[in-house]
């Protein structure tokens, strides 16, 4: 039983230096007092976290930053949920090609992908260009939350649609057969059968991408530009430019509660709608 | 009801022909099942007359109504699959429920005709359960119930015993008969299990490589086969080769190991070259049958109710009988055979290969 165990030593080990300590080290820090002048004191103190949830500021961006990655979701889930289809309906000689397709991006580094897209939609980018040469005023896609929502839904892409994908090929060709032979059209069929039959994977998927687009940096920084404000953005400047540890770790805290809180609840109603798969 | 006809059927898959300019005609109320082994285009006969397929030529009727351009949610059919395809999301009520459901049934009365069909498959108390929580054989009486609720035109069955164990399969045959003469419903059931295909059907389509072999009543196809191959695809065969004549208006087939008198069969339509077709029952030890043989048991096998003998008549010419146990030869015995004309079917022996 215990040789069991040993195997699992290293990648313990390797999970408590690595991400267990700091955290346990962030959560100090937001309890300790922040002089002026000095980076911190070892006193305990809760004025960190007043400041965060007094500050209507904190709340609006953070009020932002879900909304953001709410319509990233969103986005990504209407855009992906056909692409999936059309993976998971292809023909088996066919699949592995889509799927290694839809996986090809993400060989590329997102910073790499940012500048891609920089020369796409920036200021003298090719969509830009395009309309000029129509006539056309030219429209600011770049550092705003076009430019962002772009970059993220094209990043996160992929993952909602593999989730999707997966649920609905272990959807029975049968199934949808047996619908159709009751007498439900092919729209019908997909809203009553096909649909509730892929939520696993749309709810996974909808998480998953959550998740990636709440807490992103990279993208939000080089689409969004000085326009747009996230928390995790905020937390960086925060420690890093006003060198204020404790209520950075503090503000970094309260996302952190919020966020859990939030999929906690989603993961409640998830397990209620899928009630019927739970063995 | 409606009978079935299918007007030279054919569907390509690139280039397999999966069914090859198939003719037939089901008869209302009549239990048909399509016959053969894998590849042999049944399934895919199936699925075009449920309009999951679109033939590339030929037509399919329903009675007078031509279907073949029909989805299919307008030919109104009820299917079961190997699978049962039940809906996984939806409790036994609901899958029930589906087809009524969608075809607009006032609420009362799909309540009224589910909990009906349920009492009538043995499955009422558990309509709230999941299909997961049901075992192969409720499963399998959900999709049933949930196929002819809806008072469908046509049943089709897609080998819809295949996954249960034997026992179970054995019960259900006459089940699925019972049900079907229950409803006086037009059925077509495939299967590739020649045993099946006899206990249940009214007529068997035996189909090799999209081709129809033969059609007919199971009694008819395990006495007249058309072909060796029907001879050897439905029950147990022995083949002996041979030359047919006529002699005082019997067809007589002159073969290494004596010259026999046969019932008919492809001697009949003037062959020469025919194979005598004689199943393991109808060869008996000793007998006073016209037709006789001798040879060695070279091994025996005991089924429970028959022994099995394999019996060397001539190099490379072994028999397999069936018999009675109660009279034992040994092997390394020499033993003598009959048989009755009656019992002795002739088939082209040009194709026998």
């Amino acid at each position: 039983m215990w040789r069991r165990h040993l195997l699992i030593a290293p990648v313990v080990l390797f999970l408590a230096v690595l991400l267990v300590v700091p955290y346990v080290n962030m959560v100090r820090m937001s309890f300790l007092v922040k002089p002026p002048g000095e980076r911190y004191l070892n006193v305990f103190t809760l004025d960190n976290y007043a400041r965060v949830l007094r500050d209507g500021f904190y709340w609006r961006i953070l009020a932002n930053t879900v909304w953001y990655a709410v319509l990233t979701t969103a986005l990504t889930l209407v855009l992906g949920y056909p692409l999936a289809y059309a993976i998971a309906r292809a023909p088996n000689r066919r699949r592995p090609l889509l799927l290694m397709l839809l996986i090809a991006p993400l060989l590329v580094g997102v910073v790499i992908r940012a500048y891609g897209w920089l020369i796409l939609l920036g200021r003298v980018g090719l969509v830009n260009e395009l309309l000029r040469a129509l006539g056309r005023q030219p429209v600011e896609l770049m550092y705003n939350v076009t430019g962002m929502t772009i970059g993220l839904v094209h990043v996160f892409m992929p993952f909602m649609a593999l989730s999707i994908a997966g649920a609905l090929q272990n959807i029975s060709p049968d199934v949808e057969r047996a619908a159709r032979s009751l007498g439900a059209s092919p729209w019908k069929t997909f809203w009553r059968v096909t649909w509730p039959l892929s939520l696993p994977g749309v709810f996974a998927g909808m998480l998953l991408v959550f998740v990636l687009a709440v807490s992103s940096y990279v993208i939000p920084i080089l689409l969004g530009g000085n326009n747009v404000l996230v928390i995790p953005m905020l937390v960086v400047q925060l420690l890093l430019d006003a060198f204020n540890w404790p209520v950075g770790s503090a503000l970094a805290m309260v996302f952190f509660g919020l966020t859990a809180i939030l999929l906690w609840g989603y993961v409640k109603l998830m397990n209620r709608a899928l009630r019927w798969s739970l063995r | 009801m409606a009978s079935i006809r299918l007007h030279e059927l054919t569907k390509r898959f690139g280039r397999v022909v999966a069914v090859n300019r198939l003719s037939l005609e089901i008869r209302e109320g009549e239990l048909i099942t399509l016959l053969g082994p894998s590849g042999c285009g049944k399934t895919t006969t199936l699925r075009i007359i449920g309009g999951f397929e679109h033939p590339d030529g030929g037509e399919v009727f329903f009675g007078d109504r031509a279907v073949t351009g029909l989805p299919p949610e307008r030919r109104d059919i009820g299917i079961v699959f190997q699978n049962y395809a039940l809906f996984p999301h939806l409790t036994v009520n609901e899958n029930v429920a589906f087809g009524l459901d969608v075809r607009g049934v006032p609420r009362t009365e799909i309540a009224a005709r589910v909990a009906a069909i349920l009492d009538k498959v043995q499955l009422g108390g558990l309509g709230g359960r999941y299909p997961h929580q049901l075992s192969g054989g409720q499963q399998q009486r959900t999709a049933l119930a949930r196929a002819l609720v809806i008072n469908p035109q046509v049943l089709l069955l897609d080998e819809p015993l295949a996954n249960l164990d034997a026992k179970l399969r054995e019960e259900m045959r006459f089940y699925i008969r019972h049900l079907q003469r229950e409803f006086g419903i037009t059925t077509v059931y495939v299967t590739h299990d020649q045993a099946e295909a006899m206990v249940l059907a009214d007529r068997i389509v035996v189909l090799r490589d999209g081709v129809l072999q033969q059609l007919g009543a199971p009694d008819e196809l395990y006495r007249r086969p058309r072909s060796a191959w029907v001879a050897d695809f439905i029950g147990l065969s022995n083949f002996i080769r041979g030359t047919a004549a006529v002699h005082d208006g019997r067809l007589t087939v002159r073969t290494a190991v004596g010259t026999f008198q046969t019932s008919g069969g492809a001697a009949g339509d003037g062959a020469r070259d025919v194979l005598v077709v004689l199943r393991p029952e109808a060869l008996h030890f000793g007998g006073d049958h016209p037709n006789r043989l001798a040879g060695i048991v070279r091994e025996r096998a005991f089924l429970g109710n028959l022994l099995d003998y394999r019996i060397e008549c001539a190099p490379e010419l072994v028999l397999r009988v069936q018999a009675d146990p109660s009279r034992r030869h040994e092997p390394g015995e020499r033993v003598e055979l009959s048989f009755a004309a009656d019992d002795a079917w002739t088939v082209p022996a040009a194709e026998a290969a």
